[in-house]
């Protein structure tokens, strides 16, 4: 018996697409609930919380 | 600091809302705080504070002192609660530099204005009483850089200062009130040298002419402008002032530029003046008549130089830092032919228009430079007006070959001219105008072309470059690349030069560059100012987020090419979005254009949502039937625009305007966009308003792109709100794609689309004579796009496709363009029967002609 420890993130439909994509790269993806929610591998929350703000800040205009 | 303050916020308000009693920090305090400030002066230095460098970790413990002192919540009144409710939500995002609890000083509302002596920039407090009056000055002396409804940005640059002093402004003039050294030294550093020379053709000769005669004499030790000048008198080897030709100095005099009313009393040379009490504080700064009298009894001296080496040595007047001021005194030209033009009687023109012309007219010689004004603010009767006061022959350049016709019908409109005095020189007509003098309308690369010509071009050319103009009017001035620029300065020779934009921008910074090629900035009209008085509508701005659908996203992230563009435009909640708009919009009774630059969605929506749309690709005489249908037709309220619209369109019954797709970061696009709506006739209605979205679906790079593009709006005072939901949308009957079938349905139409038709503006193609990089042509400082039509190959049977397989083909999605009634009805039967008999009668006899010609 294994157990992973798993965190259930609510997203919007949009994020839970970066995520999608994300995870094609490096699966931290444990089970895909629905439009809103998805449950991941808890030790990569933070990274994957970084992954995730960098890939919206390249849609971000700033002055400098 | 930003977590200490969001943990302890109940306990530290922010202290916005103070007492008046309230000891404030007081200036013996303050020094140790603020170091080495200017001196302050008593009571008339109102307008500086003294505030120049901040220290700021002196600046910190003194906040922490002030944030011990806390109020109880209870005693403060509901408006106190409110503010510092306010003020907790926005604290966090200033972090460190939240000084939002250091209190005011008491006298803070007589200062409202700031100069950073570091880099010249100045901060405005515009809802001051004081600031509408500092306003005029500072756009004389400085670059507005940022004029947002409350605090107003301007920076003092050596091109501002050098556009200062051309227009009358001297140094002590402008250093008048306390300003920190640094700014001073560097005032007097630029304008020491600025406007002392002034280039000037009289009698068709150049001359290099000042009132200071030493600075003459040090311009003549440099050896390329010694080797210029042309002497005339018998040559003294050492240059003495007496050489120099010595004469009176020109008066503004009796000049009066048509269409001003010629009130004696009324001083159009001068800004707009404050009311009299508060006049005095300023006209000594303002006032431009003042310097002319004083200048009045100043002599002039002057140099000749030579007509070819006149490029040289701007060049080398450029680098000594004297560049020269070049004016033309037109009124004593006799060698060139006055042109007979004048406005009509009956046209008017406005305030402003009247004071960017004396700008530019104010010593009665006319001075070269620019005038930035906003699309739909009357460039075009502005330049028609310069003409019409300089009278002298003149030549225009345009950008396109169609702005062109626009520029020759508004001269004929505006003003007395007759048709054989205004040529037109394009790719298609070649003319020249009758008599000594007259109008020319060209484009930029006509004349700037250096390849081979055609026989009549080269001819056409010849005629231009063989005569002297008065006068060339540059539009849209900020679009020409610097090179095709020199060219023309330089096969060209006119006595003065006039630019005129709406967007002092570019994507590139080349826009230095004009400074020295045209002239200084004359004049820059404040947007609200216009939208205020009701010169142009009054527009609200929104951006609207469009969530992009799980499908569409998904194809968006895995798409890496330029049909993620397609993708975001044809988003079904933009869709949806951009339905809902154009239905409550038309229930307002608004017109309603649509622009989208991608020619794929344009058609896509236009058919879905049956409307009219017109492209590159449509017709002329379609086109034209659509847009007499959208003004005079009250059942055609939405038409949809592509590239096309952007410019050569004028369309002054739309009131919305809503954008589907965009050219990427194009601050000027925009700018240009929203000038279709600027010029709404219904402007002047009470509580009118235009209306200008911009769709844009979420998380992808469209959001970049849109804040991106808004900048130049946001700089002139425009805001934009943010709308993420549309109320009552879910409601609308016929709402396109609300099924996710449908939406999936049209995802796989976009995965299937060419990747040509992703591309932007497409369909627009540039004619010869139109310049590169304006809105016209494809190449628009975006990836190169495909260039040629996209075509397919598919295999089929002769006989399927001639239907003989049982096929039948029905138009499903029918462009409305067709359904647009078209010509009125045929003619009654009895007048076509006449007609058909008449010619027959018509065709017998030239029959008969021909054959009894014969035998």
């Amino acid at each position: 018996m294994k157990a992973i420890r798993g965190i259930l993130l609510t997203c919007d439909p949009a994020v839970k697409q970066i995520l999608l994509a994300l995870n094609e790269q490096k699966s931290f993806i444990i089970e895909d609930l629905d439009d809103y929610h998805l449950v991941i591998r808890a030790d990569d929350e933070v990274a994957i919380r970084r992954m995730l703000e960098d890939e919206l800040e390249k849609n971000t205009y700033t002055l400098e | 600091m930003s977590h200490k303050r969001t943990a302890g916020d109940y306990g530290v308000p922010a202290k916005r809302a103070r007492r008046d009693d309230d000891e404030y920090l007081d200036v013996a305090d303050e020094d140790d705080v603020i170091p080495a400030s200017p001196p302050d002066t008593g009571a008339d230095s109102g307008l500086v504070p003294r505030g120049a460098t901040i220290n700021f970790s002196a600046l910190k413990s003194k906040l922490a002192a002030l944030a011990k002192d806390d109020r109880d919540p209870a005693d403060m009144s509901s408006l106190e609660m409110h503010r510092r409710k306010q003020d907790e939500l926005v604290s966090k995002k200033f972090g460190n530099e939240d000084f939002s609890s250091l209190r005011l000083k008491p006298d803070h509302a007589a200062r409202p204005l700031w100069i950073s002596p570091e880099d010249g920039h100045i901060i405005l407090e515009a809802f001051s009483p004081l600031a509408e009056q500092a306003q005029d000055f500072l756009t004389a002396i400085s670059e507005p850089v940022s004029r947002p409804a409350f605090i107003h940005e301007y920076k003092i640059t050596a091109y501002s200062l050098y556009a200062a002093v051309s227009v009358g402004l001297q140094t002590e003039d402008i250093i008048e009130v306390p300003v920190p050294d640094a700014i001073v030294d560097f005032i007097r550093n630029r304008t020491l040298s600025y406007g002392k020379v002034k280039l000037v053709l009289k009698h068709n000769k150049y001359f290099v002419e000042s009132s200071h005669p030493e600075t003459l004499q040090f311009l003549l030790k440099d050896r390329t402008i010694r080797e210029a000048r042309c002497v005339s008198a018998p040559v003294d080897s050492s240059i003495k002032s007496s050489t120099f030709t010595t004469s009176k100095a020109p008066v503004r005099g009796n000049l009066v530029i048509p269409g001003t009313s010629k009130e004696p009393d009324k001083n159009d040379g001068t800004m707009i003046r404050p009311n009299p009490t508060d006049a005095e504080l300023f006209t000594s700064v303002v006032g431009v008549e003042s310097d002319e009298i004083e200048e009045d009894d100043d002599d002039v001296h002057s140099f000749q130089i030579d007509d070819t080496k006149i490029d040289d040595v701007k060049k080398r007047c450029n680098e000594l830092e004297h560049p020269m001021l070049e004016e033309y005194d037109f009124r004593n030209d006799t060698i060139n032919p006055n042109l007979d033009i004048d406005l009509k009687p009956a046209t008017v023109i406005r305030p402003y228009q009247e004071t960017s012309l004396s700008k530019m007219f104010g010593n009665g010689r006319a001075r070269s430079g620019i005038i930035v004004l906003p699309c739909g603010a009357g460039k075009t009767l502005v330049g028609i007006t310069a003409a019409c006061t300089v009278k002298k022959s003149t030549l225009v350049l345009c950008t396109s070959s169609v702005s062109v016709m626009q520029w020759r019908q508004q001269f004929m409109q505006w003003s007395n001219i007759t048709d054989r005095q205004i040529a037109v020189f394009t790719a298609d007509q070649k003319e020249k105008f009758a008599g000594d003098s007259g109008i020319v309308v060209s484009t930029y690369s006509m004349v700037a072309n250096t390849h081979n010509r055609s026989h009549d071009s080269k001819k056409m050319m010849e005629f231009l470059t063989s005569r002297e103009w008065g006068f060339i009017l540059l539009d849209e001035v900020h679009v020409v690349p610097a090179a095709m620029f020199r060219r023309v300065v330089t096969t060209i020779k006119a006595h003065s030069k006039l630019g005129l934009t709406a967007t002092l921008v570019r994507e590139d910074d080349k826009i230095a560059d004009l400074n020295y090629m045209i002239g200084p900035k004359l004049y820059e009209a404040n947007w609200m100012d216009l939208a205020a008085k009701g010169h142009i509508a009054n527009v609200q701005c929104a951006e609207v987020w469009c969530p992009m659908t799980p499908e569409f996203y998904r194809e968006y992230l895995r798409e890496q090419s330029r049909k993620r563009m397609l993708l975001y435009c044809m988003n079904p909640n933009k869709f949806q979005a951009c339905q809902f708009l154009i239905k409550y919009h038309e229930g307002r009774g608004d017109k309603v254009i649509v622009f989208s630059d991608n020619v794929y969605a344009l058609e896509a929506y236009a058919k879905h949502l049956g409307k009219p749309y017109i492209h590159g690709a449509t017709g002329q005489v379609e086109r034209m039937r659509i847009l007499s249908h959208f003004q005079h037709s009250p059942l055609v309220n939405t038409i949809f625009l592509s590239k096309v619209g952007d410019t050569s369109i004028d369309l002054p019954e739309a009131t919305c305007l809503i954008q589907i797709s965009s050219h990427f970061g194009s601050r000027r696009q925009e700018a240009q966009r929203l000038g279709r709506i600027l010029r709404a006739k219904r402007r002047n209605d009470e509580g009118f308003n235009a209306f200008f979205y911009s769709l844009v679906s979420k998380d992808t790079q469209e959001m970049y792109y849109s804040t991106k593009r808004q900048q130049f709006l946001i700089d002139q005072g425009y805001s934009f709100k943010v709308i993420t939901h549309l109320d009552g949308l879910d409601d609308l009957p016929d709402l396109a794609y609300r099924t996710r079938d449908e939406q999936i349905e049209l995802l796989s139409s976009v995965l299937l689309a060419n990747e040509q038709d992703a591309a932007l503006g497409a369909d627009v193609k540039a004619s010869e004579g139109d310049l590169q990089g304006t809105v016209t042509s494809v190449d628009f400082g975006g990836p190169a796009s495909g260039r040629f039509p996209g075509f397919s190959r598919t295999t089929g049977s002769l006989q399927a496709l001639s239907g003989a397989q049982h096929m039948a083909y029905v138009e499903q999605n029918k462009s409305t363009n067709k359904k647009l009634a078209r010509e009125p009805p045929a003619r009654h039967k009895l007048f076509s029967k006449r007609d058909k008999v008449q010619a027959t009668a018509r065709k017998e006899a030239r029959a008969a002609g021909s054959s009894m010609a014969r035998p």
